[in-house]
């Protein structure tokens, strides 16, 4: 049976190598993002009250609303809990590409597993999709509203800005460097329909891409990706990020003993889960607002 | 001699104790059960409610050095954060009471109003009117510096009018 709304937002960690990870991008976007666990504490923080007649009376609407399917809480956190989950699988596979790549015993993976950049920029596009569409169930724009999506990127703040500061970084940035925009556009282009349908994370969620058919839901990602590459762009070059820089903090937190960051990529992918995270988070807190406001 | 046995002894005991202690702490229940168990596969809002997009011509505008941006729009239910110098300050919402009567039922008592309409104050952050008894509209302060007052004045910017007429 899936969880309540309470007991995931419980089960957040208070550390882990998922935490660690995303407090290392704090330098970026200092004090935006706080590891806020546990539903009771989320709803304290979030509503600034300390009358318990008022929290229960927040958080009993809160899981109600969740409750209800038709509210979209439940498919938008499935998203981000599947994406995330998706990971590992393309991980192993990305992982297997390296190795064959240096080791020539192992040189006949190549034939077997698809080419890792290949694989890292379907899994960004489909990450920003997911992002998408999480975002309009959360908050109740029509699916299709990639204008809408990217206008509200303006105003992302707190953990939803730290969730793009980690797409950014972790899946964009590190695996695939500086260019990594442009080279997700033309991977994007050069993606096929069946290509897309071979993709173990789109075999998953791609059901809830708003559009019809394996070209259709490809030319959904690939717009919807177009339209957020702008505010990457400009985040990247605002916050004057490199590899380099954002690898240094990583090696705060994470033990990386040397600079091969393809590894250092694969490693995050297989051992973190930040959009199921920092979305339970997101979701958690636009509940409650919301929550906090009907009752 | 007598330590080592009561060692031996002791061990297992404390083992079983954990293991009674955790297994507890495991199944203990949570003050939301009650609440999960009773909304389980249930609607939560009314099928009549009234479509958050509708709500969005009553918001105040921002200005004077507040943004308004709108950040939640549902079946029943429409939110925007007011911002100033980019921090969110407040957030603003109305609320189609119906198939959530007892958000209604809290004015019954009230003794105040603010516009012409019963007001009342929720806790210490929040500020709301029921408009037409059935449209809620609520100010929440998210910053110590939006006092009652801005509450009060801000509720009175929504076109409270209009939204009667709904």
């Amino acid at each position: 049976m899936a969880k309540s709304i309470y007991e995931l937002v419980d089960d957040l960690p208070k550390r882990n190598i998922t935490v660690m990870s995303l407090r290392s991008l704090d330098f970026i976007i200092p004090g935006q993002w706080e590891n806020i666990v546990g539903f009771e504490d989320t709803i304290r923080h979030v509503t600034g009250e300390t009358d318990e007649g008022l929290i229960q009376a927040v958080g009993e609407r809160a899981i109600a609303l969740y409750n209800d399917k038709s509210e979209g809480y439940q498919t938008a956190m499935w998203l981000y809990q599947t994406v995330d989950r998706m990971d590992g699988a393309i991980a192993s596979a990305a992982l297997a590409n390296m190795v064959g790549e240096k080791i020539k015993l192992l040189g006949f993976l190549n034939k077997l597993t698809p080419n890792s950049e290949k694989l890292q920029a379907l899994d960004l596009g489909i990450k920003t999709v997911v992002e998408l569409v999480a975002f309009c169930k959360i908050n109740g724009i029509p699916g299709d509203s990639i204008g809408d999506f990217a206008r509200a990127l303006a105003d992302y703040e707190g953990v939803s800005l730290m969730r793009m500061a980690a797409l950014v970084c972790f899946d964009g940035l590190i695996p695939l460097g500086p260019n990594f925009i442009d080279s997700v556009q033309n991977k994007l282009a050069a993606t096929s329909p069946s290509d897309l349908d071979n993709n173990p994370a789109f075999q998953t969620v791609g059901k809830e891409i708003p559009a019809s058919g394996s070209e259709g839901r490809l030319s959904f990602i690939k717009e919807s990706f177009n339209s957020v590459a702008g505010w990457m762009g400009n985040f990247v070059n605002s916050k004057n990020l490199t590899r380099e820089k954002v690898a240094k903090h990583l090696q705060q937190f994470v033990d990386v003993s040397d600079d091969k960051l393809d590894y250092l990529a694969a490693f995050l992918d297989m051992s973190t889960n930040y959009f199921e995270h920092t979305g339970t988070q997101t979701l958690a807190r636009r509940l409650i607002e919301r929550a906090m406001a009907e009752i | 001699m007598i330590m080592s046995r009561l060692r031996r002894v002791l061990a297992p005991l404390l083992l079983v104790l954990f293991l009674v202690v955790t297994g507890c702490a495991a199944s203990e229940p949570s003050r939301w059960d009650e609440a999960q168990q009773q909304t389980s596969g249930e609607t939560a809002v009314s099928e009549e409610a009234t479509s958050g997009g509708q709500f969005n011509q009553f918001f105040p505008e921002g200005g004077g050095g507040y943004d308004r941006v709108f950040t939640q729009e549902k079946d029943g239910f429409a939110q925007a954060s007011l911002k100033q110098d980019g921090a969110e300050v407040a957030l603003l919402s109305i609320s189609d009471t119906t198939g959530n009567p007892q958000a209604a039922q809290k004015f019954a008592q009230s003794s105040s109003n603010i516009g012409g309409y019963p007001s009342v104050q929720v806790g210490s952050t929040q500020t709301a009117i029921l408009v037409g008894d059935r449209y809620q509209v609520k100010v929440v302060s998210k910053d110590d510096s939006f006092t009652d007052g801005d509450r009060q004045a801000w509720l009175e910017k929504f076109d409270l009018s209009g939204l009667s007429q709904l």
